[in-house]
């Protein structure tokens, strides 16, 4: 019989870093106690993991870091339930428990040869740090062609992952377009939303894929920018939030039709989720 | 029983009068269920439906309950509890009396299906007839006559207000007056040791499957978010544990002070037939004792909790 | 083979020496499925339990694993089991709930052992009630499949028979006498005579749904229901559960419950969104995953029509009634 997938792996905290100025998301990163234990969580981007904080229970976060970067797992985590309290307030050494790697993954082998147009709203920007990380890891960035990245947030001050972003600026390899949606001082990247700069950005659908990660309205008004492109349902790519408990498909509350977003997802294509009905 | 028919026809033309004259969008009564002794409850928006209403002896569940926060003009079919129960909402806010049209029904009591399964020793019931004041039971192998008077439930035997205290139209005869409420249950379960209540409750409450079925059959159990339900702070333990089993059922209890019409609903919504007016009517007798005050018996009553007298008696925090 | 009646307690006892037993007992005016330490605690007077066996395999309530802060014991069930007197119905349901513990990728090891560590003793159907639906979900009243032995009520004693390996081997250790021509014959007879008069018509059921997600038919279903779980605890078939911490400071265990489609809280988000806001979608989600959804899945309906669901409704809302309902109607799937 395979492990046990309900216990989760003690793993250590080793930074507990404030990622956004609302300080309601913190950027965690845990790191394993030994390397079979690294061994036992072969993840890609795009999968998740269910945090556990012993007394308080366990929930589920994209994984935001790069299996290119071993070692450690990381998680941006917006402050919102009893877990997520917990972890916020938790001292660095602190030992929690993970489960994992859960659901599927972006499609990286079938993205090969193709632009990439990566798009992300708000604080779901966590596992697109993770397939952007992977892509530009020296060993991969040849699989890859354009690779745009469309990212918005409310003020900069909630825009994720700072220093990386500057790092991604500076490089030629990656095109990164950063927006907010108001004006603000000492900005000088774009304002208006996602969708607005998404149309001006035009990204070609010519052998391109999208894969777009925000909150439902940014998505549900960005898809028509990307099908004006000529995007077609089998070029968007989304990763789905539903409440999960087992994250193995058995305990039933995540499913969007016959699917469940904890096993057969999160990732599913424009094409897909148009076969599923609209519960998500 | 042409009595009952009587009722249901009556019901029927109230029904079909509302909804043709369009003075309400909806009728709620019952319906015949989908087994013997059973009625459903029943949704007409069409006068040409109104032909489905009906009225027996196991038309069980309080209407009340959906009545609650609701935009459109509704009639409602009310037996007795039903009415308290509607009183005690248009008291809390949560019925506009302007919206609703109470077709009020007498009641002298309503079957309990524990009961019939009971005497059917677990058979499954296939046919009943009624025969005046008896039904008669069909089962694989069984026949049996029972009198009505010990098939209702409990509830209904003590119950003194079958006609409705609150209406717009009034059907049939009135039923019966009743002795006052002697609450010799309740008495029972105070003569008992601390110890032996213990015990009393755990016995039925580890039958509990927390389905929550009483809470929601429940008309005044209306919170957005049930303490139950709350993750933080964990009041009550999600397990079924008898504890917290006892738990939740008292939180309910308290909670319904003053507010509980004593209707039954949520024992007769029990699948697993816990004994739940045990612990409901305790409080009922409670609030009856020391303010005087039944709930929705007088619509006009600001309830129990919701007044403060300076002569309130409060032996609970002093010792007098 | 043969066992009188009168021998069942004692080979109930013999039973229990080796094996924790579970076995209807009657509580009040129904029967619950209960591990018995004496073989006079089994009660066969009612034709099936209040509440399935599943939770046998599955309980309502269960320690994972326990913990003191990031040491964790697991708490896995491996003792040997007899659920005896086992219906059929209930029986062909845990088969059902085979395929959702174990998936494509994952194997739930608590119901897995404990399953794998169960014999299951059945007993047939000779009179079923009103409320059985069986025969149109696939089953029957004397549907042996899924079970180990199968026994029959022929008056003063049962009829014998293995129906899988495991089971001639329990068999032999129950030490019984041969079945007579004429026992047989009785048994044939019982067979013969127990009927389920109820049918619930499931041909292009499953079209129906393919197609009527979006249809105003969900509009009213829900309207009488109540929202409690009475139905989903009540069903063989149902498997949704809740995991939680009940822990003090960092030591405690994780446990997991039963949880409801049927409720609120069910698919709530952390953010307050809920896909499945009001009653319509919660009832689409219990009849959509149970005749299509798992159809889709595991080419089987999630339901073995044992009626429970329809008995312990408070409102009496009957899935029998329903599937009429859909089966009659003109499918359209604009959305």
């Amino acid at each position: 019989m395979q492990r046990n997938p309900y216990l989760p792996l003690p793993m250590k905290l080793v930074k507990n870093f404030t990622e956004t100025e609302d300080k309601l998301i913190h950027t965690f990163t845990f790191q394993f106690m030994s390397e079979e234990d690294e061994k036992s969580f072969p993840y890609m981007p795009g999968q998740f993991a269910e945090i556990c904080v012993f007394g308080k229970g366990e929930a589920p976060f994209g994984i935001a870091s790069s299996p290119t970067e071993p070692g450690f797992l990381k998680f941006s985590v917006a402050k919102v339930g009893v877990v997520s309290n917990a972890l916020h307030l938790m001292e660095e050494g602190t030992m929690v428990g993970v489960r994992g790697p859960l659901g599927n993954y972006y499609p990286v082998e079938q993205m090969k040869g193709k632009d990439i147009v990566i798009i992300g709203g708000g604080f779901a920007f966590t596992t697109l740090r993770s397939l952007i990380n992977y892509m530009l890891m020296p060993d991969h960035r040849g699989d890859y062609g354009k690779i745009t990245v469309i990212y918005g947030a409310r003020n900069p001050g909630l825009l994720l992952y700072k220093d990386e972003r500057d790092e991604w600026s500076r490089r030629s390899d990656i095109d990164l377009i950063c927006t907010i949606d108001r004006p603000a001082d000492g900005w000088t990247g774009k304002v208006g939303f996602i969708p607005a700069v998404t149309k001006e950005v035009a990204p070609s659908a010519n052998n391109s894929v999208a894969i777009i990660c925000g909150p439902p309205v940014m998505i549900k008004f960005t898809q028509p920018e990307l099908e004006a492109c000529g995007f077609k349902p089998d070029q968007m790519i989304m990763s789905l939030e539903n409440r999960m408990k087992c994250g193995i498909g058995m305990c039933g509350r995540c499913n969007v039709g016959n699917k469940y977003v904890c096993k057969d997802g999160p990732v599913f294509t424009r094409a897909e989720l148009n076969q599923l009905p609209n519960e998500y | 029983m042409l009595r009952m028919q009587k009722l249901a026809s009556a019901i029927q033309d109230a029904a079909r009068m509302l909804l043709e004259e369009k003075k309400v969008d909806l009728v709620v009564g019952f319906s015949k269920g989908s087994l013997p002794l059973r009625s459903t409850p029943c949704f007409i928006r069409k006068p040409e439906d109104a032909a489905k209403l009906t009225w027996d002896c196991s038309c069980e569940n309080n209407l009340a309950n959906y009545l609650r926060k609701r935009q459109d003009r509704v009639a409602v079919v009310a037996k007795g509890c039903d009415a308290r129960s509607i009183a005690a909402l248009i008291n809390e806010n949560q019925i506009d009396r302007n919206n609703l049209f109470i077709i009020g029904v007498p009641c002298s009591g309503m079957v309990d299906r524990a009961k019939v399964e009971a005497a059917l020793e677990g058979k499954d019931l296939i046919a009943v007839e009624e025969k005046g004041d008896t039904l008669v039971l069909k089962a694989i192998g069984v026949t049996m006559e029972v009198k009505l008077d010990d098939l209702l439930h409990d509830t209904c035997k003590v119950c003194r207000y079958g006609n409705p205290v609150i209406y717009d139209m009034m059907i049939g005869e009135p039923a019966p007056a009743k002795p006052e409420d002697s609450f010799a249950d309740v008495a029972a379960f105070e003569a008992l040791s601390p110890a032996e209540r213990r015990a009393a409750l755990a016995a039925e409450f580890s039958k509990c499957i927390r389905c929550y079925a009483c809470r929601n059959a429940c008309p005044m159990c209306y919170c957005t978010e049930c303490f139950v339900d709350c993750s933080a702070p964990v009041w009550v333990n999600k397990s079924t544990g008898t504890d917290d089993n006892i738990m939740f059922q008292a939180g309910r209890v308290f909670h319904s002070a003053g507010r509980c019409a004593d209707c039954g609903a949520c024992d007769r919504a029990c699948p697993m037939g816990i004994n739940l007016r045990g612990m409901t009517r305790k409080m009922v007798k409670e609030v009856k004792e020391l303010f005087g005050y039944e709930t929705g018996v007088n619509p006009d009553e600001k309830p129990a909790l919701a007044e403060f007298k300076a002569d309130d008696p409060q032996p609970f925090l002093v010792k007098e | 083979m043969i066992i009188a009646k009168n021998a069942l307690p004692g080979l109930l006892d013999k039973l229990i020496a080796e094996y924790e037993v579970y076995a209807p007992v009657k509580e009040g005016t129904y029967s619950l499925y209960k591990q018995i330490c004496k073989g006079t605690e089994a009660y066969f007077g009612f034709l099936n339990s209040k509440i399935p066996p599943k939770g046998i395999l599955f309980p309502q309530s269960e320690k994972l694993f326990s913990y003191s802060g990031a040491q964790m014991e697991e708490c896995i069930d491996s003792k040997k089991k007899v659920v005896f007197g086992l219906r059929p119905c209930d029986a062909q349901s845990l088969l059902l709930l085979d395929s959702v513990f174990k998936n494509d990728k994952y194997e739930d090891p608590y119901y897995m052992n404990r399953r794998a560590n169960t014999l299951l003793v059945g007993m047939a159907c000779c009179y079923p009630a009103p409320t059985c639906f069986c025969t149109s979900m696939g089953g029957g009243p004397f549907d042996s499949k899924g079970l180990d032995v199968m026994l029959t009520d022929i008056g003063d004693e049962y009829l014998v028979e293995a129906v899988s390996e495991k089971g001639r081997e329990l068999m032999a250790k129950m030490a019984l006498s041969a079945a007579g021509d004429g026992q047989k014959a009785a048994a044939a007879k019982v067979r013969d005579a127990a009927v389920v008069t109820c049918e619930v018509k499931t041909d292009g059921l499953k079209n129906k749904l393919d197609a009527n997600f979006y249809d105003s038919i969900w509009e009213s279903f829900h309207e009488k229901c109540l929202g409690c779980g009475s139905c989903t605890y009540s069903c063989p078939t149902c498997h949704c559960f809740d995991i939680v911490d009940e822990a003090r400071d960092c030591n405690g265990c994780r446990v997991r419950n039963w949880d409801s489609c049927m409720f609120p809280l069910f698919t709530l988000h952390g953010s307050g969104h809920n896909p499945r806001t009001t009653g319509k979608e919660r009832m689409r989600q219990r009849v959509m995953h149970k005749f299509k959804y798992f159809v889709d899945n595991f080419n089987a309906t999630a339901c073995v029509g044992c009626g429970r669901c329809i008995k312990n409704c408070p409102v009496n809302l009957d899935i029998r009634e329903i599937l009429a309902d859909i089966q009659g109607s003109e499918a359209r799937s604009d959305k």
